[in-house]
């Protein structure tokens, strides 16, 4: 998922919460009693930046999906702990044999906020407007069924009769009012995840024409509350630009209005100011900046209302492989082995975050700390070694990092321990803005680089297939042929056992090749005010509580 | 005023506004060319990327897959004909929709403004003039100094701290200020303080400089020595020419109040249109920040247009041509 905008990494990359162990560690307030309700049924979070979209097949970062994921409902939803699917829109599905044809049974109870009922045809009109090229949907690339290589050909500029054609042509059918049948080219095993995924909601033709014609970049229809037509448990009622977005409860959702009445998402992008906003009682709920770690955990009323959480990210330094010196592998372990990752989580994050030296978080199936014998594992004196065996005695390297602080602090603290853990590597930090580094990692023009990836859904196969030759998600260079297979067969691999020996074989190869040097799994700091009740918080979450929102209940306070 | 002087001076005003029409081009030259000149595209981002084949579309799209110099001249005949174009960053909202949503916020913001710092400004100068090297000009000449040296979010996040959150805890949530957001109420209070201090202290020292030089004209001294009123002395003599370069300077203030303080908006997260000027910027919005700047430079000529036609007004002496 994305990492979060410019201007703000720090929080959004924070918002994408994950909380692994949150499920189970439900601090005070997260139990399950409803005790005497308020009367006013509100909760208030920020979520840092306007949505830039409020369509949801043109949303990609966490805080559009926080109100997309809301204000519209997908086929199917992650359960708790993320083991599994579960239904949302679509009360079951079923998976052909050769795992090629996915049906879907949309739920006949199933509503738009209007009370129409939500048809298969939504779902065929909604997922044909991520392939559309007159549309440039950000997750183009997740939605891999048949005839999405040939429609990725096609021009934004091509006849509208070609691309119509084409979009007619693909794997998408609807053989009834309420069965959704999707065709894949090939077997797919994470394809129930890709269901899950907030941008593939239901979109209604009609409601599109309502803001004009139906491909023109000036539609209005998800601009504003009354065109905004949702199938999800709340409906847009007010975009205040900049300001905030107001839900509220949808009385004609398949699961009956939920008893949260209202949400409002403030677009605050300043972190202090929101965390002064909830020390206020302005918000019901905070993401806490990086650097009042330590004063929420000394504060004897903050502290009984943080709710710590792992993350479902990884961040690792990303190497320039194709060229010297970190087209030598020496050179590359001899830096991921230099650094104290355990120092770091201690000292750089005040232990929000877990030091790791493999590619898979913990939470995410596919995690393996000690595969392949553990590389990457800190120890000093065998980087040493490695250096020398490389041939380097002295060293200059440049660090690109996107100027934030919390990066800077990381790279900081990475550039000191390999300059005292490697002598005669000298590294110099070049600090520059994320466009800037992006447009720089893709001509290559990089040394080293401060990269991670946050999964978006939890399927090893997100994960892997980063470093497949040619990915356009890192920008390393790196490319094994036996990595590609072995990622190629787990993808497609229906037995879960033999899948997940193909991924650890894949994963000891990346490791040991230093495709990365791993480096921490971030965890999350939220604080939630005691009387927000029933709220699940899941891993991949993008504000505490989001899949399970409808559950959600505010005590008396 | 004489007839002659009349048609001058309205000669003069079409003149200068039809400058500004080489100005505006200038403006968009520039602005068009550094932006597409920056390094990273508008697709470019952190974390997961757009597809190569969806970053081909929104080219296309944008038009942004043709030659500069067509993309150039196509941008000035939309502008001319007012369209600004679509937003790259905010799917479907034009980037004069964009604008006008953000423009009423920093424009009450900056107007609050300058409505503190014209009286405070002055007063505060001459008041520190007139009793030169007494308490009063002391503490005038401090406060002058301290409040420009203090960047402004210090004085915002200090005025956050006391008036919000500590005032909120002494008394016990009956009485404290929003620490953020917008309203026609107490919303306004601490941003305005913030934006102020800064151009009070600037205007301050300027007020005082320029009446203490005339203070010590021979003119002035006839004055007392006529035994005229002190009021008239210093409001007829004085101000009246002191006042001349402090008009100078209230020009630019005034435009870099209403084209907004990026600090001070964030600061108190009031949705206006520096915010939104930064964030185009850095997300490579080029429509959005070509558009910015074309009302920022219309802005800044406007009010140095107002600040030349008040010359004549306060000071008899200068003459327009």
């Amino acid at each position: 998922m994305q990492l979060g905008k410019p201007l703000q990494p720090i929080r959004l990359v924070a918002v994408l919460g994950a909380a692994l162990i949150g499920v189970l560690a439900c601090g005070p307030g997260g139990g399950g009693t409803t005790t005497n309700l308020a009367k006013d049924q509100v909760l208030r979070y920020n979520i840092g930046v306007e949505p830039n979209s409020f369509d949801p097949g043109q949303q990609q970062y966490t805080y559009e999906a926080a109100v997309g994921r809301q204000a519209f409902e997908a086929l199917l939803k992650p359960n708790k702990d993320l083991t599994d699917v579960e239904p949302a829109t679509a009360e079951k599905y079923e998976v052909s044999s050769d795992g090629l044809t996915y049906t879907f049974h949309i739920r006949k109870n199933a509503k738009w906020s209007d009370g129409q009922p939500v048809k298969a045809q939504d779902f065929v009109y909604g997922w044909q407007r991520l392939i559309d090229p007159r549309l440039g949907a950000p997750y183009n690339d997740y939605y891999v069924f048949k005839g999405v290589e040939a429609a990725s050909k096609l021009k934004a500029t091509d006849p509208a009769d070609k691309i119509d054609a084409a979009l007619q042509a693909l794997g998408l059918k609807a053989t009834d009012d309420s069965t959704f049948v999707v065709t894949l080219s090939e077997p797919a095993p994470y394809f129930k995840w890709i269901a899950t995924l907030w941008n593939g909601a239901p979109i209604r033709k009609d409601v599109v024409q309502k803001g004009g014609s139906l491909t023109d970049p000036k539609n209005t229809w998800a601009t504003k509350p009354e065109t905004l037509i949702g199938n999800g448990p709340f409906k847009v009622t007010e975009i205040a630009s900049k300001d905030h977005v107001t839900l509220e409860a949808s009385s004609n959702y398949w699961g009956g209005a939920p008893t949260l009445k209202k949400m409002v998402f403030y677009e605050i992008s300043d972190a202090n100011a929101d965390f002064a906003k909830y020390k206020n009682g302005e918000v019901d709920m905070n993401n806490v900046p990086l650097a009042n770690t330590d004063l929420v955990r000394n504060d004897p009323q903050l502290s009984k209302e943080l709710r710590e959480t792992p993350q479902l990210g990884v961040r690792w330094i990303q190497f320039n492989n194709t060229k010297p010196p970190f087209d030598n592998q020496d050179v590359r372990m001899a830096f991921a082995k230099a650094v104290d990752r355990d120092k770091l989580a201690k000292d750089v994050f005040k232990g929000r975050a877990l030091p790791i030296s493999t590619f898979i978080p913990k939470g995410q199936s596919g995690n393996n700390p000690t595969v392949g014998g553990d590389p990457q594992k800190f120890d000093a004196a065998a980087a040493k070694d490695l250096l020398k065996k490389a041939g380097v005695t002295s060293l200059n390297v440049t660090y690109l990092v996107r100027n934030d602080t919390a990066n800077q602090q990381i790279a900081q603290f990475i550039q000191d321990q390999i300059q005292t853990n490697l002598p005669g590597v000298k590294i110099t930090l070049e600090v520059i803005d994320s466009k800037t580094v992006t447009s720089r990692l893709r001509q290559k023009n990089f040394q080293m680089y401060h990269g991670g990836w946050i999964g978006d859904y939890p399927d090893p196969q997100n994960w892997f297939d980063l470093f497949k030759t040619g990915s356009g998600n890192q920008f390393s260079g790196y490319s094994n042929k036996q990595y590609d297979d072995l990622v190629k067969r787990a993808d497609v691999e229906k037995d879960p056992a033999k899948r997940k020996d193909l991924y650890d074989q894949a994963h000891a190869i990346i490791v040991k090749e230093v495709a990365g040097a791993f480096m921490y799994q971030g965890k999350n700091f939220y604080l939630v005010k005691p009387y927000v009740q029933n709220d699940t918080i899941t891993p991949i979450d993008e504000w505490p509580g989001c899949y399970f929102s409808k559950n959600i209940t505010i005590g008396q306070h | 005023m004489p007839q002659g002087r009349a048609v001058n001076l309205a000669f003069y005003i079409v003149r200068r506004v039809l400058w500004m029409v080489p100005v505006l081009f200038f403006v968009i030259l520039v602005t068009f060319s550094l932006m597409h000149f920056a390094p990273g595209s508008p697709w470019d981002q952190e974390g997961k990327q757009l597809p190569p084949n969806v970053i081909a579309s929104l080219n296309q799209r944008y038009g942004l897959d043709r030659p500069l110099p067509e993309q150039f001249v196509r941008y000035v005949w939309s502008a001319i004909h007012l369209d600004f174009g679509l937003s790259y960053q905010y799917e479907n909202r034009t980037v004069l929709s964009l604008i006008l949503t953000g423009w009423p916020y920093t424009a009450t913001l900056g107007v609050c403004a300058f409505l503190l710092i014209v009286p405070m400004g002055i007063g505060l100068g001459v008041a520190a003039a007139l009793r030169q090297n007494t308490r009063t000009d002391y503490i005038v000449v401090g406060f002058s100094t301290l409040g420009a040296s203090v960047p402004n979010f210090v004085v915002g996040i200090l005025l956050i701290i006391f008036l919000s959150v500590d005032l909120n805890k002494w008394t016990s949530g009956a009485f404290w200020l929003p620490s953020g957001g917008f309203g026609l109420d107490q919303h306004l209070i601490m941003p305005v303080i913030t934006l102020s201090v800064l151009p009070i202290t600037y205007i301050a020292r300027l007020t005082r400089a320029s009446t203490l030089e005339v203070l010590r004209q021979d003119y002035v001294r006839t004055a007392w020595a006529k035994g005229l009123w002190e009021r008239l002395v210093v409001v007829k003599h004085v101000l009246k020419n002191s006042l001349i370069p402090v008009v100078t300077a209230l020009g630019p203030t005034f435009a870099f109040l209403v084209t907004g303080s990026v600090i001070v908006e964030k600061v108190f997260v009031i949705p206006g249109i520096g915010s939104t000027f930064v964030t185009a910027v850095s997300s490579r919005d080029y429509p959005m920040i070509v558009g910015i700047s074309i009302i920022f430079a219309l802005i800044v000529a406007l009010a140095n247009l107002v600040v030349d036609l008040l010359y004549v007004v306060i000071d008899p002496r200068v003459r327009l041509t």
